[in-house]
C-alpha cells in the first residue's frame, strides 16, 4: 500500500514529467520555433549556458526580498503594537493602513523609484510595502485572539502589564503571525519582482525580471524561461521554508 | 470568632445593558465549606462567582474576603484560586510551566516554583506528564491540570464554575471522588458551581438553589459534611434521598423562573 505521503508527492511529480514529455514532443513533431515556444531541452541548454548570470541576477531578487521581508515584518509588528495600544490610535491609523493595501504597487513604485535614488533601497519599500499588510492584519488579529478566560486568569493574580504582554498577548498572536508571515514571504518576492519591472534597473545590478525584460527585447525566449524557472524554485522553496518555520513555531499547539 | 471566608450582603448585580443579573443576595461562607451554587441558566450562578472573584463589580451591596476588601486577597492565608468551565491553559507551555502559572506570575523564585509545581501534579495524578503539552492531554486531564494550577497556590478558597460540564459522565465521577478528597481531607473551602444536581448532591456540605429572573438565592439545602464522599456513597439510599429533595427544590426554582419570565413579558 502506497501511503498517502508518498501518494501526494509520487502524483504531481507523474503529472509533471507528463506535460514535459508532452511539451518536448509537440515542439519537435511540429518544428515549433525556440522564438515561439522554446521545448523544455532548448529551456534546460539556456539555463546550462547562461546558468551563473542569471544565477547572479536571481541573488540580487533574493537579497532585495530578503530585505524587504525584514522590514516588513519589523515595520508590521511595531504597527500592529501601535494600533493595539489604544482604539483612538487604530481609528487614526487603520484608514492609512488599508490606503496603502488597496493602491496597487504598480501605481506608486515609479514615485518611490524617483523619490528614493539609491535603486536597491527603492526596490526594497516598494516590496516591502507589497509585503508589510499581511502582517500587519494577522498580527493585530493575533494580539486580540487572547483567550478571554485566560486572560481573566491572569487579571485575577495581578499580573503586570508586562507579564501580560509577554506571557499572554506575544504568545497568543504567534500562530496568526506566522501566518502573517507565510503570506509576507511569497509577497516579498512578488513585490521585487514588480519593483524591478518597473525600475528597469539594468548593468551589474540587475535583476532577475530585468533578465526576462531584456531577454523579451532580445527575442531569446528559451531565457527567458530559464529565468521564469529560477523564480519558480526560488518561490517554492521561500514558501517551503516560511512553512516549516511555521509549522515549527507551533508544533506543539495541534 | 474569626470572620467568615466570604460574607455577601445585597450584593446585587446589573449589567450595563439594563438586565438585572442577581438580585440582592446574602451569603456567608465558612472555612472547610463547600457550598455549590446550583440553578437553570440565568440564574446568576457565574455571576455571582464571578463577583467573587472579583472579575465583576457588584452594582450595590458589600462583598468580603476575610472580613476585609479586595486589595488584601492573595495575601496568606487569603489567597483565591480560580477554574474554569474549560480548562484554560496555555497551549504553548509545558504542563508543568502551565501549573507554576500563578507562582511565576508572583515572581516566587524558579526551583522552588518548579517543585511546588510537581508536587500540585502529583496530587491530581498527573506527575508523568509534567513535560507534556496541553494538546497531548484528553479533556479529563487537562481539567485535572487546571485543578493543579489552583492548587499550586495553596488557596484558602478554591472558586470553581462548572468546571467538568464538558466532560463525559464517568470522567466527571471520577473528578467529584478527586475533588472531595481534596476539599474535605484538607479542609479546603470551595464554592462550585454547576448546573448538575447529582454533582451538587454527591459533593456539598451546602447547596444553594438558585432561581432565574432576576438571578437569586432561591432555597438553601445542608449535607451533612461527615459524609465519606466515594462510589459508595454515590450509590447509598442516602444519595439518592438527597439527590430527590434537591430535585424537589430545583423544579421548584425553575417553575419561580419562569413565572419571573413571563411577568417580565
Amino acid at each position: 500500500m502506497m501511503t498517502s505521503r508518498s501518494l501526494s508527492l509520487l502524483a504531481p511529480i507523474t503529472l509533471g514529467i507528463i506535460i514535459l514529455a508532452a511539451w518536448e514532443a509537440i515542439c519537435r513533431l511540429w518544428h515549433i520555433p525556440p522564438y515561439l515556444m522554446p521545448s523544455p531541452s532548448a529551456i534546460w541548454r539556456a539555463l546550462m549556458l547562461d546558468g551563473m548570470s542569471l544565477l547572479h541576477a536571481l541573488l540580487i531578487t533574493l537579497e532585495i526580498t530578503f530585505a524587504a521581508l525584514v522590514v516588513a515584518v519589523l515595520g508590521g509588528v511595531l504597527i500592529a503594537f501601535l494600533l493595539v495600544q489604544s482604539p483612538l490610535i487604530e481609528r487614526c491609523l487603520m484608514p492609512y493602513v488599508v490606503i496603502m493595501q488597496v493602491t496597487p504597487i504598480v501605481a506608486i513604485a515609479p514615485l518611490i523609484i524617483i523619490l528614493i535614488h539609491n535603486t536597491p533601497l527603492a526596490l526594497t519599500a516598494c516590496a516591502a510595502l507589497v509585503a508589510i499588510f499581511p502582517v500587519i492584519s494577522n498580527t493585530l488579529q493575533g494580539l486580540r485572539s487572547v483567550d478571554p478566560d485566560l486572560a481573566a486568569y491572569f487579571q485575577m493574580h495581578k499580573a503586570t502589564r508586562l507579564q501580560m504582554l509577554l506571557r499572554l498577548r506575544i504568545p497568543s498572536a504567534l500562530p496568526m503571525f506566522m501566518a502573517g508571515l507565510r503570506i509576507a514571504t511569497g509577497l516579498s518576492l512578488v513585490g521585487a519582482i514588480v519593483a524591478e519591472f518597473v525600475a528597469g534597473t539594468g548593468g551589474n545590478s540587475a535583476g532577475l525580471a530585468y533578465q526576462i525584460l531584456q531577454s523579451g527585447f532580445q527575442m531569446d525566449i528559451p531565457r527567458m524561461f530559464a529565468a521564469l524557472f529560477l523564480i519558480t524554485v526560488a518561490g517554492l522553496v521561500l514558501y517551503a521554508a516560511a512553512a516549516s518555520l511555521q509549522r515549527f513555531a507551533l508544533r506543539h499547539r495541534s | 470568632m474569626s470572620s467568615p471566608v466570604l460574607s455577601l450582603s445585597s450584593v446585587e448585580k446589573i449589567f450595563p445593558n439594563g438586565v438585572r443579573g442577581l438580585s440582592p443576595v446574602d451569603l456567608s461562607v465558612e472555612k472547610g465549606d463547600f457550598v455549590t451554587l446550583i440553578g437553570p441558566s440565568g440564574c446568576g450562578k457565574s455571576t455571582l462567582l464571578k463577583l467573587i472573584a472579583n472579575l465583576h463589580t457588584p452594582s450595590a451591596g458589600t462583598l468580603n474576603w476575610w472580613g476585609g476588601g479586595f486589595k488584601d486577597v492573595g495575601q496568606k492565608g487569603r489567597r483565591m484560586a480560580f477554574v474554569f468551565q474549560d480548562a484554560t491553559l496555555m497551549p504553548w507551555a509545558t504542563i508543568v510551566k502551565n501549573v507554576r502559572l500563578p507562582l511565576d506570575l508572583e515572581k516566587v523564585e524558579r526551583t522552588t516554583a518548579n517543585k511546588r509545581a510537581h508536587a500540585a501534579l502529583e496530587r491530581v495524578g498527573l506527575g508523568h506528564v509534567a513535560d507534556q503539552y496541553p494538546a497531548q492531554l484528553s479533556g479529563g486531564m487537562k481539567m485535572r491540570v487546571s485543578i493543579a494550577r489552583a492548587l499550586v497556590t495553596e488557596p484558602d478558597l478554591l472558586l470553581m464554575d462548572e468546571p467538568f460540564g464538558a466532560l463525559d459522565e464517568f470522567t466527571r465521577n471520577r473528578l467529584d471522588e478527586e475533588m472531595a478528597r481534596l476539599c474535605y481531607e484538607d479542609g479546603l473551602t470551595t464554592l462550585f458551581v454547576t448546573h448538575a444536581l447529582h454533582e451538587a448532591a454527591f459533593l456539598s456540605s451546602r447547596v444553594m438553589v438558585m432561581a432565574a429572573h432576576p438571578g437569586r438565592i432561591h432555597a438553601q439545602y445542608e449535607i451533612d459534611r461527615g459524609i465519606v464522599r466515594d462510589e459508595t456513597f454515590r450509590l447509598s439510599d442516602q444519595f439518592a434521598g438527597i439527590s430527590k429533595e434537591l430535585a424537589i427544590l430545583l423544579e421548584d426554582a425553575s417553575r419561580d423562573s419562569m413565572i419571573g419570565q413571563e411577568a417580565r413579558q
